[in-house]
């Protein structure tokens, strides 16, 4: 297993795909070789924004603490922990996590024992954790889920979307999730045990995705107008802000939460759809569904 | 043509932007000027606009919807007309409500606020008419046929995408152009947006592009850039089948972004008359397999071709160069 790079750039910075290929080696991968983070450094181009979210410290502790505190358990139970800390140490908009080429410097540049560490342990890691789509690379996933399925500024819906099995890899690339209500009734669904597998979230992702195709859950289940300034207020107030609580979870941009009353007519409606999905694997009960 | 459980709107539902108003931080709206967008393109362009700190931007809707959709003797009740906002790369959607403006129910009219923070690159809008229909509220019975684009970086409202060159030094650029600076130009698939980078040590070349020079060097110009543009297309195809992701049962998924775009428009030059999950099934399929990639290299390099207008570009340069041998013979 690789260890911490010899050298950490102070700042994070942009990394492009066509540079960051060449440093995704068979020896990285197979976690015998670092990468020789000096040339890295000399291929990278400058963040557009500056100021205290572009300091890389605070993340190298945080990939530190997650991977001291999950040492002896299984890694992907990180992510839960990960998730929101990790939103909530970058303050990025949308427009800026849209690029890949900062997770591909995070990934190779800042943290590469922590993807190696979180998704090799088992075997080889694939090459997408480090250089890939939002749904797959390593940290673009954990921010994405955050950005997702948080409720303004409440992450408790995240850790719960993280700690069900397969959510990242089914719910993530779903449209359905952009949708703030829909995101949120999936995460209840999981909440009150109704859905806890990943077979069963599959399920509940497809029977979701299959309904939506000629609902709309925007009518139905409206969401508050969207309102860009409290998350460019909370990007803001990075300057002054310490690092993320690492017992507590910390809080997010101060927009509005989603009704809860759109959320709730969801939740019902998608037990419904759930309760006819087909999970593989699942015994048709005794309730006698066809 | 798929098949719906419920009674469909038939008509034509249709989407215009009126106006564009922009706000920079502290500031009250400001309308953006009126070439900035286009009802025949459907194309909003953001990034022409003067400011560049600007934060948001209203565009004022207008929708136009059959009148049967309101008929108080039709199928559907409850009707509503929506405005949607959706970009892959970001994962943003924004849905905002359009109100009746006429008594016949054929007129919506609203506003949508684009956050420019939400967006990166290309947003679309469309306009969905939803009922209740047979008991079952939210049923979407109607979409308008053809989005409208909003880019955040176009100067003009164009549908097609301008060729973004770069000029610059390849021996005293970035490290990565290097090793290549013997070569004229190269394509870089890395950033959100193709572009070419055109090296200024290769001589004479750059004042040729400018285009200032003899009408044989427009000619020689405009080939040079019919043949960028083949690169690029040929270069963003590669890509995007190289990134693809793959369900577990190995069905390959079309990416958010750009990536996606690509492989959308041109596998069906690349597959022809097949259904685009098939077509993308069947590329991949060929890709990773042994055999029949080399196949595709002729469509690949047809689907470039056509795209770039390199039979025309190479037709009208023939053409020139007829007419200028006239003009010395003459």
């Amino acid at each position: 297993m690789i260890h911490k790079p010899a050298y950490v750039p102070e700042r994070l910075a942009l990394l492009s795909d066509l540079n960051a290929a060449q440093y995704i080696t068979d020896g990285l991968l197979n976690g015998k070789e670092g990468v020789p983070a000096i040339a890295l450094d000399k291929v990278v181009e400058p963040l557009p924004h500056e100021g205290a979210r572009t300091a890389s410290g605070p993340l190298r502790e945080l990939v530190e603490d997650a991977m001291h505190e999950y040492e002896g358990g299984k890694p992907t139970q990180a992510d839960a922990w990960l998730a929101p800390r990790l939103h909530a140490t970058l303050r990025l908009s949308r427009r800026e996590a849209a690029d890949r080429r900062l997770w591909n410097h995070l990934a190779l540049g800042i943290a590469p024992d922590y993807v190696v560490w979180r998704h090799g342990k088992r075997s080889k890691v694939a090459a997408g954790r480090f250089r890939g789509p939002a749904d797959t690379q390593a940290f673009a996933r954990l921010w994405w889920m955050a950005e997702l399925f948080r409720n303004g500024p409440d992450y408790r819906p995240v850790v719960t979307a993280c700690g069900v099995q397969d959510v990242p890899n089914t719910l993530l690339r779903l449209d359905v999730i952009d949708h703030r209500p829909t995101a949120l009734a999936m995460v209840r669904l999981m909440e009150t045990g109704a859905v806890t597998t990943g077979r069963e979230v599959n399920a509940l992702g497809k029977a979701v995705n299959a309904s939506a195709a000629t609902l709309m859950y925007d009518v139905i289940a409206p969401d508050v107008e969207r309102d860009g300034l409290p998350g460019q207020e909370w990007i803001e107030a990075s300057e002054s802000a310490g690092p993320v609580p690492r017992r507590m979870l910390p809080e997010g941009p101060n927009e509005e939460r989603a009704p809860g009353s759109s959320v709730e007519l969801l939740a019902d409606h998608f037990a419904e759809l759930f309760a006819d999905a087909p999970v593989r694997g699942r015994v048709a009960d005794e309730d006698g569904e066809d | 043509m798929r098949a719906y459980p419920y009674p469909r709107l038939s008509g034509r539902v249709s989407l215009r932007v009126t106006a564009v108003e922009l706000k920079a931080p502290g500031e009250s709206r400001e309308p953006l000027d009126v070439k900035a967008f286009s009802a025949v393109e459907q194309v909003v362009a953001l990034g022409g606009t003067e400011r560049d700190d600007w934060e948001s931007a209203r565009l004022k809707l207008s929708a136009t919807v059959p009148s049967k959709a309101t008929d108080p003797d039709g199928p559907w009740s409850d009707v509503s007309v929506v405005a949607v906002l959706a970009e892959g790369a970001t994962n943003a959607r924004t849905v905002v409500p359009l109100e009746p403006s006429t008594e016949s129910g054929r007129e919506w009219t609203g506003s949508m606020d684009v956050w420019r923070a939400d967006h990166l690159d290309r947003a679309s809008l469309n306009v969905h008419v939803v009922a209740r229909t047979d008991g079952v509220a939210g049923r979407v019975i109607a979409t308008s046929q053809k989005d409208w684009i909003v880019d955040l970086s176009a100067r003009a409202p164009k549908r097609q995408r301008e060729l973004d060159v770069v000029e610059v030094s390849f021996s005293k650029g970035p490290q990565w152009l290097q090793p290549f600076k013997g070569v004229p130009w190269i394509v870089d698939t890395s950033g959100d947006v193709a572009a070419v980078h055109v090296n200024t040590d290769f001589e004479g070349l750059t004042d040729l592009l400018s285009g200032a020079g003899s009408a044989a060097e427009g000619l020689v110009r405009d080939l040079m850039l019919a043949q960028m543009r083949t690169d690029v297309w040929t270069a963003v195809f590669h890509v995007a089948i190289g990134d693809l992701e793959i369900e577990e049962d190995g069905t390959p998924l079309f990416s958010h972004d750009w990536r996606g775009e690509v492989l959308r428009e041109m596998l069906p030059d690349v597959m022809p008359g097949r259904p685009l999950e098939e077509a993308l099934g069947e590329v991949h399929r060929r890709r990773a397999g042994a055999s029949g990639w080399i196949d595709l290299q002729p469509r690949i390099h047809f689907a470039a071709t056509q795209r770039a207008q390199m039979p025309k570009a190479l037709s009208t340069a023939i053409r020139g160069l007829d007419r200028l041998h006239q003009g010395a013979d003459a």
